[in-house]
């Protein structure tokens, strides 16, 4: 999940960036920009994963002058049909277009995804920075909460949200994030902890700046290279829960299309149609493969007193 | 000192679960008041009849009464009555219970016979063939939705080999119904589930032993065990491996609520009668109580092995300090 550490690697206890601080404030970023490029891999994770979200966005277009047919229509005089013309990835146990429901679960699942590690980064960065920075009883109400939050096993607290809110896409990416936050709020305390103890922060205080300035000016800039590294890891470990609660029937129902619910009752095709088991699961296989390298990619990048061996 | 680290730990951990309590209950207490299960069943149900039934749920008093009985009773091992049968929420677990064990144990153990000795070759023989190898595969590990996979082994091993006339592995269930039962039929069952849910955690393990194991073999007591003249051998397993695995006891012991809960989604997908089957199909009943009984026991089993793995790594590693 997000913010935990990528299973991997040994997450270090954090000593941020020795040896880069006589160099202009630039140059990391410029150097981590490099460093991604230069991984042709991740790069080409990267951009496998704007196309599909590309292919996402245009849905509609594709629908119009590629399938020619609508996600949600059903033809029950053509159900099954095999891969090839007129349907270029057959049909389902309705006559629904397979490569159309993919293109439109495509964006319920990437959009999903990405709300939920926005929510996510978004509370859990400010539960951090806040308990980092204060600490006292602040900082213990809240991480115990947080505490509490993680030890429920995530899969039931999933299950009992969703017969609780009936999800649509943007609950579905609450119900997710409500768990994500957690481990982001530990992480980003984590990095907050070590930056206070930096003399550049007792030197801006010293000077008199405020608590706000502190955080945002000071603390977050610092905190952002392990938040990029958390979001980038986190899209793949999302779409896994998401797909895995839409195929359970607790997450998007059916007739909009997901990756997830396209795979739900599939084994009762098995006998005649592989294909609507085989194609949902590759889509999700490789875009979580792409995402994950993608991450692996970043974390290498922006993070290098991670990257493995 | 260990005592007293001990003893905070503990307390911490009290008061989690007592959180959790109030979070999972508060969130059941959401819908209790509006739903009373089995109600669309009956036609026939008076409105006297469902305020009678409701007072009988339990879902007409007011939370904190709710809340507080029903923790009274938990700290009297009573997780309270099924929604939907009456019986007992706790024989319902206890029932499930050994199937899930045999099937998440399996697992687990499978994962780490398997995992550890690959991480170690693939640490040894760094950037080799077999090391990319087995990178690939976890990283494929990683990636491949555990469902889809359990899907591709029945559509392969049941399905194909079955239409082909071969000798093919049941898709479903922990043992035959008719006939079944003795160990090679249970076996044949068990094989599948476990190998879907033993892949994850051999990738996770297997990267991990591997980087663990590269960590320790670059510390310098490694470096003097070689310049003294120690085998390599002896190098590699007595004082390599034994660090290396250190942090891996913690990883495994973070795993060990996965006993109950981490199958959930493989034992949907083969139909394996266990817990984690049990509170999805009573979570799409509303059998709110059977949910929260299980919700609970697998948190208690979450901080148990949050702690279980905290004190092993302080006992194991001495230079964790218990501040």
């Amino acid at each position: 999940m997000l913010g935990q550490t990528p299973a991997t690697e040994i997450q270090l206890p954090s000593t941020a960036f020795e040896g880069e601080s006589n160099r202009p404030a630039q140059s990391y970023w410029n150097e981590s920009w490099e460093r991604l490029r230069a991984n042709r891999i991740g790069m080409a994770a990267g951009v496998l994963i704007l196309i599909l979200g590309a292919i996402a966005l245009a849905a509609p277009l594709f629908s119009q002058f590629l399938t020619h047919y609508q996600y949600d229509r059903i033809d029950l005089l053509s159900t099954f049909q095999t891969p090839g013309h007129p349907h270029l990835l057959g049909t389902d146990d309705l006559g629904r277009d397979t490569l159309t429901r993919l293109i439109y679960g495509g964006r319920v699942t990437l959009g999903i995804a990405f709300l939920t590690v926005a929510l996510s980064l978004t509370l859990g960065t400010t539960v951090g920075l806040v308990t980092g920075y204060y600490g006292g009883w602040i900082d213990d109400i809240l991480m115990r909460f947080v505490d509490m939050v993680l030890s429920i096993p995530a899969i039931f607290l999933f299950i009992l949200m969703s017969i609780l809110f009936h999800p649509t896409p943007i609950t579905l990416a609450m119900i997710i994030a409500s768990v994500g936050w957690g481990g982001v709020a530990r992480l980003v305390r984590g990095e907050v902890l070590s930056v206070k103890q930096r003399e550049f922060m007792v030197a801006t205080k010293s000077v008199g700046a405020r608590d706000v300035r502190l955080i945002v000016r000071h603390l977050l800039p610092n905190v952002l290279p392990v938040l990029i590294v958390a979001a980038s890891l986190g899209v793949g470990q999302i779409i896994l829960i998401e797909a895995a609660l839409d195929f359970l029937g607790l997450g998007i129902q059916p007739p909009t299309a997901s990756w997830g619910n396209m795979l739900t009752n599939s084994e009762s095709y098995f006998f005649h149609s592989v294909w609507l088991v085989i194609f949902p699961g590759v889509t999700i296989f490789v875009t979580v493969l792409a995402s994950n390298l993608f991450g692996n990619a970043v974390r290498d990048a922006f993070d290098p007193r991670l990257k493995t061996h | 000192m260990l005592a007293k680290y001990l003893v905070r730990r503990l307390f911490a951990s009290v008061i989690v679960v007592l959180g959790v309590t109030l979070i999972t209950l508060i969130l059941m207490d959401r819908t209790r008041g509006t739903y009373v299960p089995g109600i669309d069943l009956n036609p026939n149900l008076r409105p006297e009849d469902i305020a009678r039934l409701r007072a009988n749920l339990g879902l007409d008093r007011p939370f904190y009464d709710w809340y507080l009985t029903w923790i009274w009773n938990v700290l009297h091992g009573d997780f309270g009555r099924s929604m939907i049968d009456g019986s007992p929420v706790i024989s319902h677990i206890l029932d499930r219970l050994p199937n899930t064990l045999e099937l998440t144990g399996t697992a687990i153990i499978l994962g780490v016979l398997i995992s550890v000795p690959l991480g170690v070759i693939g640490a040894l023989r760094r950037g080799s063939k077999t090391d990319h190898a087995m990178t690939v595969v976890s990283v494929a590990g990683f990636a491949v939705p555990q469902f889809w996979l359990g899907l591709l082994l029945i559509l392969v091993f049941s399905v194909t080999l079955e239409q082909h006339g071969l000798p093919w592995l049941p898709s479903s269930g922990a043992a035959s119904a008719i006939g079944g039962g003795d160990i090679l039929d249970r076996l044949a069952h068990l094989i599948m589930p476990a190998t879907v849910l033993s892949f994850f955690y051999l990738s996770l393990w297997s990267r991990f032993t591997r980087s663990s194991m590269l960590e320790v073999l670059s510390q310098d007591y490694i470096r003097t065990a070689r310049a003294k003249g120690m085998g390599e051998r002896r190098v590699v397993y007595l004082h390599g491996l034994r660090n290396a695995l250190i942090p891996l006891i913690t990883l495994v012991g973070l795993e060990l609520p996965g006993l109950v809960s981490g199958g959930l989604v493989v034992e949907v997908v083969f139909g394996w009668p266990g817990i984690g089957k049990l509170a999805f199909e009573r979570a799409l009943q509303y059998d709110y109580s059977t949910v929260m009984g299980i919700t609970f026991f697998a948190t208690l089993l979450v901080v148990a092995g949050n702690l279980l793995a905290d004190v092993l790594y302080a006992i194991l590693d001495p230079r964790i300090r218990y501040a």
